[in-house]
């Protein structure tokens, strides 16, 4: 496996692309939401 | 090449945390809580009166009729709250960070994807550890040192400066790099740091809900609404002349346009911005911000404007919302039309960050490509960031009502129906405000009232308050024992700060007042994760800014944030002055 593939410069990440860091954040919030009103309830 | 770093350190992490929960199950450290956790503890103090009472009571009934000792167990307080809370967070990921420590120590992983993503617990346990640090140390400790040196100072140098855990995470995130660096074994980890602030501002559209926009009338939400998009205009412009590069001119005009520090964050991920940059737009806002919060209550009184005027001055033209609530304080420091208004103002102006953020990321597409002739379309829907869909998305489905009733306001909602039968107003009570609304429907009584509503601006709607609207809501309220509409809680509020009210009815109106409304424990708890997910976020972000990173942005953000800051003021306070005139 070469550096490169997760190597990103000064944009800081840890994902391979900007698209995939965003997809990744879109679901953990989403699982946060439904975690929450499942728990909490509304 | 393999990632993972051969280091004790998330071993010692998860220890150090272990500790701390231990500590804080055994009641070992309750001297330093009751210091950190001081409004809390003062909450346990009186659960524990209540409850020594009833035992005492218990024991003695027990002993009269030469029964064995009641077995009774003292309920929660907050201060118990906060402790467990504190455990749990501790031994949950101070255990996970303990055992992933005990691999990284012993297990030597081989290149690839689970290599990889070993590699980024370190740095994410660091960053914990330093959110706990700063959320249950730093931030109450300023917290306290701020409300102990109000009486002296005259103002609370906590709240006006920000130093809550937002502004704190990226100090101490600062010093850390600065001083410290960062070590090899935690750099993987501080670079999910986007990934948590992403996260968060998507939780941020949960928070709010387009019913808020129905609290005020067309020309405030037309007045924001220009000022907002106008100062984001200008800042780009300027930008622009003055080269001052794509992504820090967006992130400025962010920060600077709609409210500060959460939209500069926002708008952060979408034009790429590096954490220097972010760290320029909130010193130039929080800077600016304490100038104004000084200045605007002074020209204000100077002008002789009224409550209502001012509230939307300070709303439109002071970047950050704690020194807006400051700058209303210091106008009108016993009134809550003031506020009132200025909070409203304030708060709209973040309903416009999914518009401000499609132009930012639409502005920074087509820049960045430069003179290159593409498809702005096909650029965009490459380049758009998905995430800010998840914003608009959470803001949808709070205002549909998905998480708490749909006409919330930051999470309270007003319900007469869900009104306990013991939050009922009792028959001492209504008897008072029976007396007192006797005495109100006089002349002498009436004309009070007349006076207070005119002197602090008092509307119902689009309309002024009339006595008779008081007389009837009071009649409503000794009838139903409780606050029946939006309305008539407003307007009895206010009554209930009327001067010379008798003491009993003016209790009676706040009680009634508080029961009816309903904090959202949804909201409450993304509230909570959003915290988390912030201060995280923010830690890492500090440790990104170097201070060759901050010399390399220079001044000239400074420049146009204070250029575009002193314009907005300036054109929103003309703006006040014409057509504000006492109704929102």
């Amino acid at each position: 496996m070469s550096e490169q593939k997760f190597e990103r410069g000064t944009s800081l990440s840890i994902f391979v692309s900007d698209r995939r860091e965003d997809i990744g954040s879109l679901i953990f919030a989403l699982l946060i939401a439904i975690g929450i009103v499942l728990v909490v309830g509304k | 090449m393999v990632y993972t770093k051969k280091s004790p350190a998330l071993f010692i992490i998860g220890l150090v945390m272990l500790l701390w929960g231990w500590l804080n199950a055994s009641g070992n450290i309750d001297g330093l809580q009751q210091y950190f956790q001081k409004s809390a503890y003062s909450d346990h103090m009186k659960v524990k009166e209540k409850f020594d009472a009833e035992f005492r009571v218990a024991t003695e009934m027990a002993a009269a009729e030469s029964k064995p000792a009641p077995d009774m167990k003292m309920p929660h307080s907050k201060f118990d709250d906060a402790k467990a809370f504190q455990s749990k967070m501790c031994f949950i990921f101070g255990g996970v960070a303990t055992l992933l420590g005990l691999l990284v120590m012993v297990w030597t992983p081989k290149e690839g994807n689970l290599d990889y993503y070993l590699s980024i617990f370190p740095g994410m346990a660091y960053m914990l550890m330093i959110a706990f640090l700063v959320r249950w140390g730093l931030d109450p400790m300023f917290a306290n040192w701020g409300k102990a040196a109000q009486p002296t100072l005259g103002w609370n140098f906590a709240s006006i400066f920000n130093l809550n855990y937002v502004v704190l995470g990226i100090v101490i995130g600062i010093v850390i790099v600065n001083v410290f660096k960062i070590p090899d074994w935690a750099a993987n980890g501080v670079r999910t740091a986007r990934f948590f602030l992403k996260t968060g501002v998507i939780l941020l559209g949960a928070l709010y809900s387009a019913t808020e926009l129905a609290q005020l009338g067309a020309i405030s939400v037309l007045m924001i609404g220009v000022f907002v998009l106008g100062s984001i205009g200008v800042v780009l412009y300027m930008g622009r002349r003055m080269n001052t590069g794509n992504s820090m001119t967006a992130v400025l005009a962010s920060g600077v346009g709609v409210c500060g520090v959460s939209a500069a964050v926002a708008a952060a991920p979408v034009v790429n911005a590096k954490a220097a940059e972010i760290a320029y737009t909130i010193g130039t806002i929080l800077v600016w911000g304490v100038g104004c919060m000084f200045l605007f209550p002074t020209v204000g009184h100077l002008l002789g404007m009224g409550p209502v005027q001012f509230g939307a001055w300070a709303g439109t033209g002071i970047l950050n919302s704690a020194q807006v609530a400051g700058a209303a304080l210091a106008f009108d420091p016993h009134g809550i039309e003031t506020l009132k208004v200025a909070e409203i103002f304030n708060i709209t102006r973040v309903l416009f960050l999914p518009i401000v953020v499609l132009w930012l990321a639409t502005w920074y597409v087509k820049h960045e490509v430069g003179a290159e002739k593409v498809d702005l379309g096909k650029v965009l829907f490459a380049k758009f960031p998905v995430f800010v869909l998840g914003f608009i998305l959470m803001f949808a489905l709070s205002t549909m009502g998905a998480f708490t009733p749909s006409g919330h306001y930051q999470g309270k909602y007003f319900s007469s129906e869900q009104i306990k039968e013991d939050k009922l107003l009792k028959g001492k009570e209504t008897k008072a405000v029976e007396a007192e609304l006797v005495r109100l429907k006089e002349a002498a009584g009436t004309k009070q009232l007349q006076d207070f509503f005119t002197e602090k601006a008092i509307n119902i709607g689009q309309r002024h308050a009339t006595p008779e609207d008081a007389h009837k809501g009071l009649a409503e309220l000794i009838a139903n024992k409780k606050m029946t509409t939006r309305d008539q809680e407003r307007l009895l509020k206010a009554v209930g700060k009327m001067k010379g009210l008798d003491a009993v009815t003016a209790n009676a109106i706040d009680k009634a007042s508080k029961a009816a409304y309903h904090s959202s424990k949804t909201i409450g708890a993304f509230r909570d994760w959003l915290a988390w997910l912030f201060s995280i976020g923010l830690i890492g972000l500090g440790m990104q800014i170097t201070m060759a990173a901050l010399k390399q942005a220079g001044g000239t953000p400074l420049i146009i944030g204070g250029v575009v800051g002193t314009a907005k003021a300036v054109g929103s306070l003309i703006v006040v002055l014409l057509f504000i005139k006492e109704f929102i």
